[in-house]
């Protein structure tokens, strides 16, 4: 396959060659500058042509164009995508021609970059799509840039994890659709999609077990955003037909800055700012560690006696003044995180190359003692223009990143968990001193309990004695040729590759409870390598049918190769104490995994154009992929239509702009591979291995899944676009779905594939663009986006009621299920049991449980909405953000445990005596009259690992101040400097609201939600449900910008 | 603007398309391409050995599995063992999303294996017939656990699966063990799956020492329904004594553990070594009362005390933590053969065989057969005193003054001492007694002593005798099952409930009860 590509790549070449020769040598070039007649500024990408010939060019980045002319006098054609297209006249003795070209002014101007790099009027879309500028990101920043696009774009959700910097986000366009599969958006970079798995893992269950608590990274954030020129996001599944299945979620199409023609240009962009935790628990500072009202150092939980100074012996022997530290402990045991960014960004070029070299430092520590991120990328690009005909765009990045001491999120043992554990009467400061060291140094952990816990221990002997490091290098390269074979015909090569290598490392020294279980302590190493390549061949053209109806047209072909080889080596048990090198391995262990597969496209787009008011947009995709079986093909299009009912329509001068759009589109998707066969495995052991048959059954005659996207939109502007809006409707289905599913084990199998499913999606976005006030000096703009989702599940599978997001065992608080009839995204749990509408009480007092987990809420927003303000003033901006998702829920694990062990706030009351008397009725219809103790209360509702989850389940309506930036552009700069501009910037600076528990306790009332509902396990489907992650933080900084 | 499409074009063109018929037709490879490199297609008769190993060594349950599968489960219900971790499950709480862990490695590790193995040798090969007995013994415990399972078609590959009465299951593994003996006895000297055979492959007459094994299990197995079927179990058991039961530790059964992988891991070890339990106060109570040489080799004094001391079952968290005299530095964790102690940290013996059938519970079976009237080789006295002996001999107790003296002990158990304040759990003596009635006790409370730490055989024989008199709970999380009863089985797993719900409704008729945890099983009808 490779040699037959290599060989069409090189008939294309040579065609391109010859062709390349058939151009004879022009007389003397005429040379001028297309500016906007507006702004002033250099317009790029605007086509000259000479009228009545083919051939022509395209103006660079500063707006320059360079055409041979073929005799003395000609008239020239400049057309660009949202100008008036115009005449000139010129001969031999133009020279330096400015030319103005006035912005079309029905036509809206805005232009997007669509699917494979295709500039678009946005008003030709026939879908939503939404721009985002660079200098909306990085600004205000975060160490994964993903982060910063919370609130920005109508029906995009973010979900950063909680485990420092570094950790992996989840983006999500127009809700949930793969119950198993990824829901995350594509990435693609300058028209090539990049990873964006997360490769070393994620936590898929409460404990953090199923990863060792890690979360690994994503691809999205390694990504520089100082490179970044535009951000296009495709919402819904418009982006297929060339981009393939994986487009299915929505795509962020990402355009990276290319050099500009002119003198050389340096851009500077600095920032530091400062990062705390943002929403730590309320915990109880009354009563001290200890079971039952009195004091004691064996319990791990704090329902021990009233703290009023008495004498007491402490968990270290010290006989001390018994005192609590639960306000303080767990703030001061998180630290300030100081982050730096220094990117620098150098361009120059003529009209024949153009260069683009940036180069960013980011230094990102985290508020966990330890933890840091850094993080170097390198970028080059150049575009040449090697004949009139023939130009190449080619980039290189590379990046290197390095996390140190990652935290683990889930409640094994794990760093936040065991500073959330930490007893109320325990001074976190008496911790510091973490280890005691015996006369041969071994070290051994020093804990506040004289019961050894055989999962917390002291988070000082975490953050010191155990590490997980990741380091990451990563090489993205992209090689295009254009070659112009007329004024309206391109082709276009393309090869590129995104290839990564992760070495990642976990060490526990000896002695570690839970980790390090073999003497010396553990030690693993992870290699991970994942490359993606992509080959295609694309042609592209443009023809007037008549002279109103037109045609663009795309066809093309593509190979992508996708591959990953995962390895770990684990030393469990090191020959010399803590001596973390695999040599050292007492016992050594290997797991290796790899992957590969292949997708071979053809593909086809067409729009066709009526008087410029009226678009139709066909695509047509046939996919074979390598992971389905014989004949491995499956075919899905897309129709488009898009009206400028004010260009086809007399409408009133105030109307800017008009139109209505729809399209249905039909994707297809391939499962991952080696499903199709029943395989037997190897099983390493200590007696010689062991063979088993796979636990899963396999599917034989898997089909791809299939997703059918309907949206219909319409987009108004008025009074000279000061007020736009734009509405979308959508509705989308996805069947076929690969599931795994449980059988019953009885059958020999642990879980079974199936192709089932039918998830329906369906919403409105709206997008609200305003320009209130506008004077010489004082603008104010705004912008709205509200985006609502309602999400049925019409089917799971034949005779199977509902599946699970995540793991299905170790589940605390709740489970994600996806259930028939239901929502995805409801969160299954135990409830408080009613009889007639009454909470029912057992003869004890307590709380009787619904024997069946039933559904608690759906995590899943109602509806979301990014307010976005910037007012400027002179040279002064401020820019704030507010962010808010109303509705869902979230079942805090963290609130349970707290609860559980008689920590957090609302386990204060009630204390002393039996005198909570819950309103609810016994089970004979009677009144309860039986007073309990918090103790018994929460121990009751809370079981400590596992907990009934209407209990603990909040209401995660958040609304809060995402990001707000005040800068100040300086004018009177020294001549070396064009332009500098200084901004205190802000994230998550406070919650203007959060919402409550959804059970209102007798005698307790609602609790406020006291945790960062955002606070997640990372990017999986796993999501609604939190246990001991980490706090999320607010950041303040400043930024400053420089060009010279 | 029409143009004249020329050759440049056309060619260009051409070249799009040539490019894409080569990609459709290059899907020759895709089949290789989709072909997992890490897993194996196909095996044959060399893998079985292989394969065998693996039924063996997951069905005695990898650490995660043990805990909560075994470890929270019979091994509290038998009382051997206290609960030092903060579960329910001591206080016969019903942890359904654990009940996989006991039930999962017998259908899903060792059944497959068991089945490809079965049909792919010959039925008159020594390895069909050791994977016969291993099948007896993986399900024997899974149907002990529940009542009626899937049997006949247990990892048959159907999506639904039926489950059979446990009467017919028991029924089957008699046939099974009888074909299996016979089967075997030609084939003695021969090394059925050589070294794989992780429980007898390193003797030197492996065959000779299964035959004896299925013999043992079959006696079990024929005791077992004694109350139900009495005659036939007259009938297996006198067979199984003729056959051949196990006489002397040289036979014991036992699987190998590891530290290579964790899952190869001593269960019973780890969990030791997570401080999950503790010695009972039964056991205290018994033990101390005796003398019992084996305490030591059992237990090991309690880190802040020095002493030996037990823990009530079903002790309240409050109990558990601010009794000193129940919390964990203050009781008794295994003996040094499965963890030690050492700078406040408890570590695990990873390595310790895992105890599987021993000798002297064959002795104890044929005392209590011989009390029942059964020809059984011996009279009950000598059966039971040989018993101990045996016992003795398994734990590595060597002083033959100190067996002496234990079998010839009249002293009774005594108050453990425990942080309940508790009195004796019974009053039975070692020496042997003439009443008919203290025999039968005698012989459960050494039987008992016998199968310790096997939580599983443990549980069932006291559900099937209700012997040895044993502490009540002290509280009971379960309504089914309050403080004065005890619990029978356990209910049937919401996993297959779930996506096999007809079978297990068929299944609820089989079992004649309840679903719950207070439901007789078939053989339970004392």
């Amino acid at each position: 396959m490779r040699a037959k590509l290599l060989a069409a790549c090189l008939s294309v070449t040579f065609l391109l060659a010859v062709c390349g020769r058939l151009i004879a040598a022009p007389p003397g070039p005429i040379r001028g500058r297309i500016i906007d007649q507006k702004t002033g500024k250099p317009v790029a990408g605007v086509s000259v042509t000479i009228k009545g010939k083919t051939g022509g060019t395209t103006t660079n980045e500063e707006g320059y164009f360079t055409l041979p002319l073929p005799s003395g006098k000609a008239t020239l054609v400049i057309s660009s995508i949202g100008y008036a297209t115009m005449e000139q006249a010129v001969d031999a003795n133009s020279s330096d021609l400015v030319i103005s070209l006035a912005v079309d002014q029905k036509g809206m101007g805005e232009v997007i970059v669509t699917a494979l790099g295709i500039q678009r009027t946005t008003k030709s879309l026939t879908y939503a799509a939404q721009r985002i500028g660079g200098d909306q990101i990085n600004e205000v920043r975060d160490a994964s840039f993903a982060n910063t696009l919370s609130g920005k774009v109508a029906g995009l959700t973010i979900t950063p994890s909680s485990n420092g910097p570094g950790g992996a986000t989840r983006i999500l366009l127009r809700g949930n659709r793969s119950i198993q599969g990824t829901n995350n958006a594509l990435i693609v970079v300058d028209g090539v999609a990049i990873d964006n798995q997360t490769i070393s893992g994620e936590v898929k269950d409460e404990a953090g077990s199923a990863n060792a608590g890690q979360s690994g990274s994503d691809g999205l954030s390694n990504i520089n955003p100082d490179d970044i020129e535009t951000i296009s996001v495709l919402k819904g599944a418009a982006g297929a037909a060339l981009y393939g299945s994986r487009a299915a979620n929505g795509v962020v199409i990402i355009t990276t800055k290319k050099g500009k023609a002119g003198k050389l240009s340096v851009g500077l962009n600095s920032g530091v700012s400062a990062e705390s935790a943002f929403s730590i628990p309320k915990m109880q500072d009354q009563y001290s560690q200890g079971v039952g009202g009195v004091y004691g150092t064996t319990a791990l939980s704090s329902w021990g006696a009233k703290a009023t100074g008495q004498s007491v012996t402490d968990w270290r022997g010290q006989t001390v003044n018994l005192q609590t530290y639960s306000k303080d402990n767990v703030k001061d045991f998180y630290r300030t995180a100081v982050s730096t960014n220094n990117a620098v960004g150098l361009t120059a070029g003529s009209d024949k190359v153009n260069t683009y070299l940036s180069y960013a430092n980011n230094n990102a520590t985290g508020i966990a003692p330890g933890n840091r991120l850094m993080r170097n990328t390198f970028n080059g690009r150049m575009d040449v223009n090697l004949t009139d005909r023939l130009s190449a765009d080619a980039k290189i990045t590379y990046i290197v990143q390095d996390i140190y001491n990652k935290p683990g999120i889930g409640s094994d043992g794990l760093l936040a968990a065991n500073v959330y554990s930490i007893p109320t009467s325990v001074n976190q400061n008496d911790l510091k001193t973490y280890k005691t060291v015996d006369v041969t140094g071994v070290e051994t952990p020093v804990f506040w309990s004289s019961k050894s816990d055989p999962v917390i221990m002291n988070p000082y002997w975490t953050v010191n004695n155990t590490h997980h490091d990741e380091n990451r290098s990563r090489l993205i390269g992209l090689l295009s040729l254009k070659y112009k074979l007329t004024d309206w015909l391109n082709i276009q090569g393309r090869v590129s590759s995104d290839s990564y290598t992760e070495f990642n490392t976990q060490e526990y020294a000896n002695n570690t409870v839970n980790y390090a279980r073999q003497a010396g302590g553990y030690y693993s190493e992870e290699n991970n390598y994942v490359s993606e390549r992509n080959f295609d061949v694309l042609l592209n053209g443009n023809n007037n049918i008549t002279h109103d109806l037109k045609v663009t047209y795309n066809i093309g072909s593509s190979l992508l190769d996708r591959s990953s080889r995962h390895r770990i080596t684990a030393a469990d048990g090191l020959a010399y104490n803590n001596k973390y090198d695999l040599t050292y391995a007492t016992t050594l262990k290997e797991t290796v995994s790899t992957v590969k597969r292949e997708l071979q496209s053809v593909y086809g787009t067409a729009q066709f154009s009526f008087k410029d008011y009226l678009y139709l947009d066909v695509t047509a995709r046939n996919d074979w992929s390598s992971t389905i079986p014989e004949p491995y093909s499956y075919f899905y299009p897309s129709i488009g239509l898009s009206v400028i009912l004010s260009d086809m329509l007399k409408m009133p001068s105030w109307v800017s702009l008009g139109r209505v759009r729809g399209s249905l589109t039909r994707v297809g998707n391939d499962p991952d591979p080696y499903l199709l066969a029943q395989t037997y495995k190897f099983i390493p052991g200590g007696f010689g291995g062991y063979i088993s048959s796979q636990t899963s059954k396999s599917i034989p005659g898997l089909k791809p899944e299939l997703t059918t996207a309907f949206e219909t939109g319409t987009e108004w502007r008025f009074f000279n676009d000061r007020l736009g809006i734009d509405l979308t409707y959508y509705k989308t289905n996805s069947k076929n779905q690969l599931l795994q599913v449980a059988t019953a084990a009885s059958s020999g199998y642990a879980n079974q594939y199936l192709n089932a499913g039918n998830i329906q999606n369906s919403g409105i976005e709206v997008v609200l663009t305003a320009q209130p006030v506008k004077t010489r000096d004082f603008s104010w703009n705004l912008n709205l986006n509200y985006a609502l989702n309602k999400n049925k599940v019409i089917s799971v599978a034949p005779g199977l009621a509902y599946t699970y997001l995540g793991s299905a065992d170790l589940v605390r608080t709740v489970e994600p299920r996806v259930a028939q009839g239901g929502s995805y995204g409801d969160l299954y749990g135990s409830r408080w049991a009613t009889l007639k509408g009454q909470h029912l009480v057992g003869a004890n007092g307590l709380p009787t449980w619904t024997t069946d987990y039933e559904s608690v809420g759906n995590f899943n927003p109602n509806y979301t909405i990014g307010f976005g303000n910037t007012f400027s003033y002179k040279g002064w901006s401020l820019g704030v953000l507010i962010d808010g998702k109303f509705g869902g829920v979230i079942a805090s694990g963290t609130a349970a445990e707290l609860a559980y062990n008689g920590m957090s706030a609302v386990t204060a009351k009630y204390r002393d005596n039996a005198s909570l008397v819950l309103n609810g009725v016994l089970a004979d219809g009677s009144a309860n009259t039986t007073g309990i103790t918090a103790e018994q209360f929460w121990k009751n509702v809370s079981q400590g690992a596992s907990s009934n989850a209407e209990f603990f389940t909040f209401d995660a309506t958040n609304v809060r101040i995402r990001e707000v930036s005040l800068g100040y552009d300086f004018k009177r700069l020294p001549a070396f400097l064009k332009a500098a501009k200084l901004s205190f910037v802000a994230r998550n600076l406070l919650f203007l609201y959060r919402g409550n528990s959804i059970l209102d306790l007798p005698g307790i009332g609602k609790r406020k939600l006291d945790i960062d509902p955002e606070a997640s396990y990372g990017n999986s489907n796993f999501q609604g449900v939190e246990n001991y992650s980490l706090p999320t933080t607010r950041s303040l900084g400043l930024n400053l910008k420089l060009s010279f | 603007m029409y143009k004249r499409i020329n050759f440049k074009y056309i060619c260009a063109g051409l070249s799009v398309l040539a490019l894409s018929a080569g990609l459709n037709s290059c899907t020759k490879k895709f089949a290789d391409m989709n072909t997992n490199p890490s897993a194996i297609a196909t095996i044959s008769s060399a893998q079985y050995p292989q394969m065998f190993a693996y039924a063996q060594q997951t069905v005695t349950l990898s650490p995660d599995n043990f805990e909560i599968g075994e470890g929270a489960i019979a091994s509290m219900y038998s009382q051997f063992f206290g609960q030092a971790a903060g579960f329910n499950t001591d206080r016969y709480g019903i942890q359904q999303t654990w009940l996989p862990a006991a039930w999962n490695p017998a259908y899903v590790s060792a059944a497959p294996q068991l089945r490809t193995i079965m049909a792919g040798t010959d039925a008159a090969s020594a390895e069909n017939a050791v994977a016969n007995v291993w099948w007896v013994w993986t399900f024997h415990r899974i149907t002990d656990y529940f009542g009626p399972v899937p049997y006949s078609q247990a990892a048959s590959g159907q999506r639904y699966v039926q489950y059979d009465s446990q009467d017919s299951i028991y029924y089957d593994f008699f046939t099974r063990l009888t074909a299996a003996v016979t089967v075997l006895n030609n084939h003695k000297g021969e090394k059925p799956f050589g070294a794989f055979d992780l429980v007898y492959g390193k003797q030197s007459d492996p065959v000779s020492a299964w035959i004896k094994f299925a013999n043992t299990l079959r006696l079990r197995l024929a005791m077992r329904i004694s109350n139900v079927n009495p005659t036939m179990a007259k009938t297996q058991a006198e067979a199984a004594v003729t056959a051949g039961v196990m006489t002397d530790i040289s036979t014991d059964a036992y699987m190998q553990k590891t530290n290579a992988t964790y899952n190869e891991e001593n269960g019973l070890s780890v969990i030791a070594g997570w401080e999950d339990i503790r010695m009972s106060a039964s056991m205290a109570s018994i033990q101390k009362g005796y003398n019992d040489p084996r305490m030591p080799v059992f237990f090991q004094p309690a880190t802040a005390t020095g002493l030996y001391n037990g823990m009530r079952n079903g002790l309240s968290d409050d109990e558990k933590n601010n009794i000193v005299a129940n919390t964990s530095t203050n009781t008794s964790n295994l003996g040094t053969r499965w963890c030690n102690y050492s700078n406040g940290i408890w570590k695990a013996v990873y390595t310790t065989p895992q105890d599987l059938m021993h000798a002297a519970e064959a002795y104890f079976l044929r005392a209590e057969g011989a009390l029942n009237g059964w020809s059984m080789g011996d009279n009950a006295q000598n059966l039971y005193e040989t018993g101990i002996r045996t016992s003795m001999a398994q734990w590595g107790v060597t002083d033959q003054t100190a067996i002496d003296t234990y079998v010839s002990n009249t002293a009774t158990p005594v108050a453990p001492g425990d942080g309940m304040n508790s009195s004796a759990v019974n009053d039975y003596p070692v020496l042997w007694s003439s009443d008919a009635t203290m025999q039968r006790q005698q012989v459960a409370q050494q039987k008992w002593l016998a199968l310790w730490p096997d939580g599983m055989e443990g549980w069932a024989e006291v559900r099937r005798t209700d012997l040895p008199k044993l502490y009540p709970v002290l509280h009971s999380d379960n309504a089914d099952v309050p403080v004065g009863t005890t619990i029978k089985r356990m209910p049937f797993l919401q996993a297959e409930i779930l996506v096999n719900g007809d079978a297990v409704t068929r299944a609820v008729g089989l079992l004649g009860g309840p679903d719950n945890a207070a439901t007789r099983l078939w053989w339970d009808i004392k």
